[in-house]
């Protein structure tokens, strides 16, 4: 049982899995660089040696030949084992965010259950990119582990006791450097989340810019951002003092390893064991390790960081899906006839309510939230805990959603759209050259785009926030209406509408939709009119039926409702 | 809805010196110690290699075993006070740094906050939202990473390059065999990496977006069954950034490259240079081996120094939009101050006289207004979209500036910031204690005063219920609040900021129907006392109104009581039969 590995784990190995070629010729290539450079020192010893000290020139030529191809190796290593990583990366990165975003946009949802947008799209990008990296990461802790090992190699072959003080003294400086700056690390952390909130305040105020003037809170605004920013700055210099702590005890501690070669390395020399090329080479290869033991070091924080990111895109594809999907296909041309019975959920108490295919029912609710909780069973956003809904005869839960949701359509008061042109919008769940005059013009986004600087063709920013609430809720209407699903099902669709445009909308709906179910949950009186039938929902049930002439007059709960 | 772009500013480079000359000239005796430490350490870090180099000519001549321990003994000195002098200059160095910036920051994001509305509105806000983010961060970064490391290298370069000059002069001739092709090579990487980097930055803000769009409307995806649609933009919008990022990793890979072929270069004319002294007798072998180490030490600091120029460039783009808008002369804001002036604290009236405007030149969407509004009283605005009702309530609070014609405002009441307050359907929370929200609209306000606002607003209940009631964090990675409670917090701040004048535009749309009355409720006990003009989508809101100003293609046409305008049997009687026409039945 222990030996099962955790989410994590398997989403890091199937991510790095499937760039295996590239990450091992990464780690090959990257390899021969980092032994090229240690290679460099041994030859400038060499050259020095043999070539400077004893006055041969052939000899100097000759090393310097062999250097030449040295870097000719090492360079060629670097650059196309450095591509074949970061390839490995992005590639790697790449098909978690396209899994994350498949998983967001699953029909049976629950991805985002207690995410925000931001987080995930954070995970879809920050993660994913972390757990790229070790794509990287990997061939970097190969290549330097070659670079130590032919290091090491390289300084016992000259001389075991010179070899050993290095390959001893350097990783325990390193140590205990480490140790000296840990404390100083851990601070630093903190200290840069501080800081970090300047920046974060100063994006939030300008986001709600509007707001500021619109209350003349920009004073109050600069003030506050100001005390912000100095104790931004109080905590970055705390963290700057203790980064450049950090790195003159390194340098220091370098320092302090290289005199230790020199002495050693010369009390050898001196006494014939070693020759003075060795000398030489010997300390250009402390100096060189300085190079790989640190990488070493990091290597360990990338891997935690990538074990981390790869924890919390795990959870992500592991959420729970709000509801099953069922086995059951749907006819391709569904009636549309709808059946609820007995149906509980959220304040839903036994709601019994059968739709005729092609009737166009007005629901409403005296509880916002009852009206959510059925728009939601209506489409399986979720399931009723008690009580089934049918299509058709067809229980919901016997289907599966996405088939579900091309004969049912639900379209959300706050729907967004996306990207794009208005009239990219409006087709974006109808054929490419679908015809979406009627639509445009039921739903009164005619006007909206006669409004508009370049009409259908204006383009839509920010998710639609580039419109105003009114125009932005009739180009959404418009877009449910052109998608002409067998079943459309309306939340509040006129709420920032103008009351005459309102009553247009309301005929221009039921024109459009004669003959195709349609469903409007609000408590506008003007829609509710050109209802065939309205059921009032109170309470959580269903306490009346009939038409809104008669609901009005006769119902006192209706009445406050809707005509208040 | 203004959609004629007009960027803001960027500073040129003359202006962007002289705003670091400004921000430096307070500092300059920091400046100077930092520099002169630094140059402390980078020296002291040249010393090892001739200690090295004499070990090895002690070794060469034969002296005995312990004359290396003094060199031993001076290299272990020279760590010690290179680490020493590195750790003050760095600190110095980014203490200066940091306080510029700083200071940089706010200076700028006071200038973005005082900017006009329409300024900002004409620029498109994503601009200055995407220099307080981006480019605040890019520069900051570069303060506190790129220049410290830059300057070090720098320093590094220039002495151990005069370190090889002291050896002796041929050393330093060899060794520069290597700049031209240095510096070509930078030139290459420069030319092409400056704009293939604008361009990745503009792919990753892409991804993003087109992410947020799409997992933010994640429901209205799946609704319309548009998730292979949406699945596709991304992967291509990923697609897109993953070549650009690659084009720029072969760029980078092909600098180091050609930068191996300028170390070897300069490597074998050093120790080729170094054969020749030697064999004269003008360098002893220590003197050769200093001189390969030195160039050996070189490889590091000039290709940090290269890399880092580019990231300079960036961080020098950026602070050039920092400085652009940072030394933006203040313009006065539009309204209230110009409308105190004109009213001169008599009376407490609004007066509108021949107001016009047109946000695009030959589309007017006001024209000729003029509208009184006695104090005290509540008028409600109806008309269809797009008749001037947003532009006119703009207007009259001040956030936007007529193109023709004048406001009068009364003055601020004592303690209050501005005679008149603007809410709006554009809702923000802002990141932080509930309580520091509200505080915005009257800073120093205790806990009571709070806690009446929010009841006046209907919206005490649920603040009690937060989980830290009004100390629980809102916002932006806060609690999340629902639309009807943001636009009760609206409410709630507008009765903090208690002005003289209240302007409510569409403050309801968003919460659906039942919720908007009660958020009607909610405005009219915020509103009361005040003198108000209310944007009135639902008839039902202008009915009980002390009057009613119809508007139609930017002009007033009719102003009366709900009895006389139904009286007169015009646009607003019309409009009253189609909206009870619904209700008639109800009869």
């Amino acid at each position: 049982m222990r030996r099962s590995r955790s989410p994590g784990q398997v989403v890091l190995r199937r991510a790095l899995g499937g760039q295996r070629r590239l990450v091992l010729a990464g780690s090959l290539l990257r390899a021969g660089h980092q032994v090229g450079e240690a290679t460099v020192p041994v030859l400038i010893g060499l050259a020095v040696d043999q070539g400077v000290a004893a006055g041969d020139l052939g000899v100097l030529l000759r090393w310097l030949a062999v250097l030449a191809v040295v870097y000719l190796v090492l360079s060629f290593s670097y650059r196309f084992g450095a591509r074949a990583s970061d390839r490995a990366a992005e590639e790697a990165a790449h098909a978690l965010r396209a899994e994350v975003v498949d998983r967001v946009l699953h029909p049976g949802g629950g991805a985002e259950t207690g995410r925000l947008p931001g987080a995930l799209a954070g995970i879809a990008t920050e993660d994913a990119r972390r757990v790229g990296m070790l794509a990287i990461a990997i061939p970097g802790a190969v290549a330097t582990f070659t670079g130590l090992l032919s290091g090491a190699a390289v300084l016992l072959w000259i001389s075991v006791p010179l070899g050993l003080v290095v390959l001893a003294g350097a990783p325990a400086l390193l140590w205990l450097g480490h140790l000296l700056s840990r404390p100083l690390e851990r601070r630093s952390a903190t200290e840069q989340e501080r800081a970090a909130r300047a920046s974060g305040v100063a994006a939030d105020l300008v986001a709600g810019l509007r707001v500021l003037k619109g209350i003349g809170a920009e004073r109050a605004a600069v003030d506050r951002y100001r005390t912000t920013s100095r104790d931004s700055l109080a905590a970055t210099m705390r963290a700057a003092r203790a980064e450049a702590l950090q790195n003159g005890v390194v340098l220091a501690l370098t320092g302090f390893l290289i005199a230790v070669v020199g002495l050693f390395g010369g009390r050898l020399a001196a006494d014939g064991q070693v020759s003075l090329g060795d000398l030489i080479s010997a300390v250009g290869l402390a100096l060189f390790l300085i190079g790989p033991l640190q990488a070493l070091a990091r290597v360990n924080t990338s891997f935690a960081q990538a074990r981390a990111s790869a924890t919390r895109i795990a959870e992500v594809l592991a959420a729970p899906h709000t509801v099953a999907p069922g086995a059951v296909r749907l006819t391709p041309e569904p009636l549309g006839g709808l059946r609820l019975r007995g149906v509980e959920h959220a304040g839903l108490r036994g709601i019994d309510l059968e739709v005729a295919p092609g009737e166009l029912l007005g629901v409403a609710a005296t509880d916002p939230a009852d009206a959510l909780a059925l728009l939601r069973c209506l489409d399986r956003r979720a399931d009723p805990d008690a009580g089934s809904v049918e299509l058709d005869g067809v229980c919901l839960r016997d289907l599966d959603p996405g088939d579900l949701r091309s004969a049912v359509l639900v379209a959300a008061h706050d729907a967004d759209l996306f990207e794009g042109t208005l009239r990219g919008n409006v087709g974006a769940a109808t054929e490419q050259d679908a015809d979406l005059r009627p639509a445009m013009e039921a739903a009164g986004a005619d006007e909206v785009a006669g409004a508009l600087p370049y009409g259908e063709e204006t383009a839509v920013a920010e998710r639609g926030r580039s419109l105003s609430g009114g125009q932005r809720q009739r180009v959404a209407l418009a877009r449910a209406l052109a998608a002409d699903r067998p079943v459309l099902v309306v939340h509040d669709p006129t709420t920032a509408v103008d009351t005459v445009t309102e009553a247009r909308i309301a005929v221009g709906i039921r024109e459009l939709r004669r003959g195709r179910t349609t469903i409007m949950v609000t408590t506008s009186p003007a829609l509710l009119t050109v209802a065939d039938r309205v059921v009032l929902l109170d309470g959580g049930r269903i306490v009346e039926t009939g038409p809104h002439a008669d609901l009005a007059r006769g119902n006192a709960v209706y009445r406050a409702a809707v005509l208040t | 809805m203004a959609l004629s772009e007009e960027a803001l500013p960027t500073a040129s480079p003359a202006r962007t010196r002289a705003l670091v000359w400004e921000l430096l000239r307070p500092r300059r005796g920091l400046a100077l110690a930092a520099f002169a430490v630094m140059v402390g350490a980078t020296a002291f870090g040249l010393l090892p290699q001739p200690l090295l180099g004499h070990i090895v000519d002690l070794v060469a001549e034969g002296r005995p075993a312990s004359e290396l321990t003094t060199p031993a003994v001076l290299l272990v000195l020279v760590a010690v006070l290179q680490g020493g002098a590195t750790a003050l200059g760095l600190t110095l160095i980014s203490r200066l740094g940091e306080t510029m910036l700083a200071a940089l920051r706010e200076r700028f994001v006071e200038r973005a906050l005082l900017l006009p509305q329409e300024r900002v509105e004409r620029a498109g806000s994503g601009d200055l939202t995407a220099r307080v983010t981006g480019d605040v961060s890019r520069v900051a970064e570069s303060v506190r990473n790129a220049m410290p490391e830059l300057a070090r290298s720098l320093l590094a370069i220039v002495l151990t390059l005069g370190a090889l000059a002291l050896l002796d002069w041929r050393f330093l001739v060899a060794a520069l065999l290597a700049v031209p092709v240095q510096a070509h090579t930078a030139r290459w990487y420069v030319r092409n990496a400056v704009p293939l980097y604008a361009r990745q930055r503009v792919a990753a803000a892409g991804i993003q977006q087109r992410l947020l769009d799409t997992i933010g409307g994640a429901e209205t995806v799946r609704a319309f069954r548009m998730e292979d649609e949406h699945t596709g933009r991304v992967a291509k919008a990923s697609r897109a950034a993953i070549e650009l990022t690659m084009r720029g990793v072969r760029l980078v890979v092909g600098f180091y490259s050609r930068l191996h072929i300028a170390e070897y270069i300069g490597l074998a004319a050093v120790l080729f240079a170094g054969f020749l002294l030697v064999r004269d007798g003008t360098a002893s072998i220590g003197t050769a081996t200093a001189a390969a180490l030195y160039f050996h030490s070189l490889f590091g600091p000039i290709n940090n120094a290269l890399v880092l120029l580019d990231d300079a460039q960036s961080a020098l783009a950026g602070l050039a939009r920092l400085a652009g808008v940072a030394t933006l002369p203040p313009e006065p804001e539009p309204g209230p101050e110009a409308g105190q002036e004109a009213a001169s604290g008599q009376g407490r009236e609004v007066t509108v006289a021949g107001a016009g405007h047109a946000y695009e030149a030959g589309r007017p969407v006001l024209r000729g207004v003029d509208l009184v509004l006695r104090p005290g009283e509540q008028v409600a605005l109806v008309g269809a979209s797009g008749a001037g009702k947003s532009t006119l309530a703009r207007i009259v609070a001040g956030v936007q500036r007529p193109s023709a014609g004048t406001v009068r405002l009364p003055a601020a009441r004592p303690g209050a910031a501005r005679a008149v307050v603007l809410v709006t359907q554009e809702s923000h929370v802002f990141a932080g204690p509930l309580a520091e929200d509200l505080r915005l609209a009257r800073p120093g306000a205790d806990e009571e005063e709070l806690r009446s606002a929010l009841d006046l607003v209907g919206a005490l209940e649920w603040a009690d219920a937060l989980p830290e009631g009004l100390d629980t964090v809102v916002g932006e990675a806060g609690h999340r609040l629902t639309a009807a409670q943001v636009q009760q917090l609206a409410l709630a701040r507008l009765v903090l900021a208690d002005p003289e004048v209240a302007v409510l535009d569409e403050a309801t749309a968003e919460a659906g129907s039942a919720g908007a009355r009660a958020l009607e409720r909610a405005a009219a006990r915020a509103a009361r006392g005040r003198t108000a003009l209310v944007v009135a989508h639902r008839l039902t809101q202008a009915a009980t109104a002390d009057r009613i100003v119809v508007m139609e293609d930017g002009q007033v046409m009719e102003s009366g009581t709900h009895e006389e305008l139904l009286a007169l049997g015009g646009r607003y009687a019309a409009l009253w039969e189609a909206w009870s026409d619904t209700r008639a039945t109800a009869g």
